[in-house]
């Protein structure tokens, strides 16, 4: 069986040529390194603030495979704790969601507050008095931060800040997530379901994977959901924000175009962006963009657009969904999928931004079901036989050199950082998700890849 | 609790029920949607967390897997009718069981049922099948001498949902 270590060695030697090894989608030698050297070193979504409010709010997340409790304590701050007591590595939090002032294990019944601290067992002096508490505290992620609210975290004490991981993708969250001083916030708990597929299949075709909307998604159009033509949909701007992170932009090339602005958000919303948050030019981005994909390496996915659950009855209106891909194993992935809103919408507007894109980007809806499909076969060429016997390479060659209508765009034509190129025929958005990839999944522990294009 | 129907409309809404999921089964699901679907339809599954006892049986109230109105109903109908919803072509097959019917009246010619459902179903060549299954509170409302569903709540016994899509209907 191919190992780990021939299947990134054939993605390094092929992927300037477009050449992505099938086994990537389905080894399990490489998917036990992913957990390790991916999910346990780099920055992984864990919710959104607003969905810890209060003091003692609580929701159970995950990194890689392993349980981790988000939760606000007496001080207000965020802790993201290794779900597993310290006596015997029991579950402390038996569900997703709640409020406590306290997490007690089921087992002996040690105790600990929402900042992770022991503070009891049962029957102390006998068992315990002298022991230390201080060192006894559910272990903790190495580092938690956010950005606009999105609540990330790292087992690494090694990696280095958010800001710094996210990059150039920081000036595209902005013009999503800031565009006034409200600020987003999640409409409910996440909806869990679990596909037999490889999560990579999620995370790159949130790269900007805008072609196969003509084919997969074509009944969408037939039904009215979308309301900007497939042709149309392809112009636009494929960015490299920076290594691993990457984004698509559905956009008109001048800003006289009619159609959606602002990803389709309502004209009232649209009314009360400004540059409190963010910049004249990044507001300008905003003003042109139909839709923004985009992938946050390894497996936080963002979409805006505008779309409709029911084209006969109601128009399209701006959507927002932030989903993770989270790997139960080489051939099963557990889509997390939240919807979000401006938190200054009206209640009428709020309904209808979560029906249309509960309608369309959900399990159950008119886009996403069609999903599953191929990302399934995908993940059974992965683990093949026959993928291995002959070598089958997956081909990511559209819009390289000499290949489709895909053109650099002149820095002075865009404002944003990153690589940047015309058309959204292209996959140098998702060449750039391997390429870090590979970088990652070969580093040496407590070594990081270059985060900088230039660096 | 108690049935406080005559047993003939008791037979008459079991009746009903396997109508329904013949249709459902057979892929008739324009025919279901005109023939059993009432145009003010409020169709919703909402979800579920895995909570403590103390807070109640997980079922959220504003967020939900399908919410649905006889217009978004119809646009699913109509996307499975195109020739590109490889979600359900080729189509998954399906099988509906019904049981533990419960019906009462409730009053300006509505009833209101509830059943128990499991959902067996395989794609391609899957041997192990997807199962769901859950409760449904229904309300049927009596007009032009049919019944009509008005109102369907299903309430699955899954938080995570096992299903690769949820291009079915319940």
């Amino acid at each position: 069986m191919q190992t780990a270590d021939d299947l990134l060695r054939q993605l390094g030697d092929g992927l300037d040529s477009g050449e992505v090894p099938a086994g990537l989608f389905g080894n399990a030698d490489v998917y036990r390194q992913e957990l390790r050297r991916l999910f346990g070193r780099c920055w992984v979504f864990i919710g959104h603030e607003s969905e810890l409010e209060a003091k003692g709010d609580y929701v159970l997340r995950k990194i890689g495979e392993d349980k981790f409790i988000a939760v606000r304590d007496e001080r207000g701050e965020i802790n993201v704790l290794f779900d597993a007591c310290r006596h015997r590595g029991v579950q402390v939090c038996r569900a997703d969601s709640g409020n406590t002032s306290h997490f007690r294990c089921p087992y002996h019944g040690w105790i600990y507050d929402t900042a992770g601290n022991l503070v009891g067992a049962p029957l102390w002096r006998n068992a315990f008095k002298g022991m230390d508490k201080g060192g006894n505290g559910l272990a903790r992620a190495a580092k938690v931060d956010s950005y606009h609210g999105l609540l990330f975290a790292t087992l690494d004490p090694s990696a280095p800040s958010l800001p710094e991981y996210l990059g150039g993708m920081t000036w595209y969250l902005d013009l999503l997530f800031g565009l006034n001083e409200h600020g987003v916030e999640v409409m409910g708990p996440p909806q869990r379901f679990v596909i037999d597929a490889n999560w990579k299949s999620g995370a790159e075709n949130f790269c900007g994977d805008d072609y196969h909307l003509g084919t997969l998604h074509r009944s969408v159009w037939e039904i009215g959901a979308f309301p900007i033509p497939f042709a149309a949909n392809m112009m636009g701007y494929h960015v490299q924000a920076s290594p691993g992170h990457s984004l698509s932009f559905s956009m008109a090339e001048s800003a006289e175009e009619p159609g959606p602005r602002f990803f389709g958000f309502p004209d009232a919303l649209a009314e009360t962006f400004d540059t409190s948050r963010i910049s004249e030019r990044q507001l300008d981005v905003a003003r042109r963009s139909r839709v923004l994909v985009g992938n946050i390496f390894p497996n936080f996915s963002i979409l805006a657009l505008p779309m409709t659950e029911d084209g006969g009855n109601h128009p399209p209106v701006g959507i927002i969904t932030i989903r993770t891909w989270q790997p139960l194993g080489p051939g099963q992935v557990e889509v997390w999928n939240w919807f979000c809103c401006y938190k200054n919408v009206t209640a009428t507007e709020r309904e209808r931004a979560y029906k249309a894109g509960l309608g369309t980007f959900s399990m159950g809806g008119s886009f996403e079901m069609d999903d599953a499909e191929p990302w399934i076969t995908i993940g059974r060429t992965g683990r093949s036989v026959a993928a291995e016997a002959t070598g089958f390479k997956l081909n990511y060659q559209m819009g390289m050199e000499g290949i489709g209508i895909s053109r650099p765009v002149d820095p002075d034509e865009w404002p944003g950082p990153g690589i940047v190129r015309w058309s959204r025929y292209e996959e140098g958005v998702q060449r750039n998700l391997f390429r870090f990839y590979e970088r990652m999944m070969t580093a040496e522990p407590g070594e990081w890849p270059a985060l900088r294009f230039d660096g | 609790m108690s049935v406080s129907v005559t047993s003939e409309t008791y037979a008459e809404v079991v009746q009903w029920l396997h109508d329904e999921s013949e249709l459902l089964d057979d892929g008739r699901e324009r025919e279901w949607l005109e023939e059993m679907v009432s145009p003010d339809v409020v169709y919703q599954l909402p979800l579920r967390q895995t909570v403590e006892r103390a807070r109640g049986d997980g079922f959220t109230r504003e967020t939900f897997h399908l919410d649905e109105t006889y217009g978004s109903l119809e646009a699913r109908v109509m996307r499975n009718e195109t020739a590109y919803a490889w979600a359900e072509d080729p189509p998954s097959r399906l099988r509906h069981f019904v049981t533990n019917v419960r019906v009462d009246e409730a009053g300006d010619d509505r009833l209101r049922v509830r059943s128990n459902l499991l959902i067996f179903r395989t794609r391609q060549d899957q041997t192990s099948p997807q199962l769901l299954s859950g409760e449904r509170r229904d309300e049927l409302i009596r007009g032009e001498g049919r019944l009509r569903l008005a109102r369907r709540t299903i309430l699955l016994d899954h938080t995570v949902i096992g299903t690769h899509n949820l291009s079915i209907f319940f």
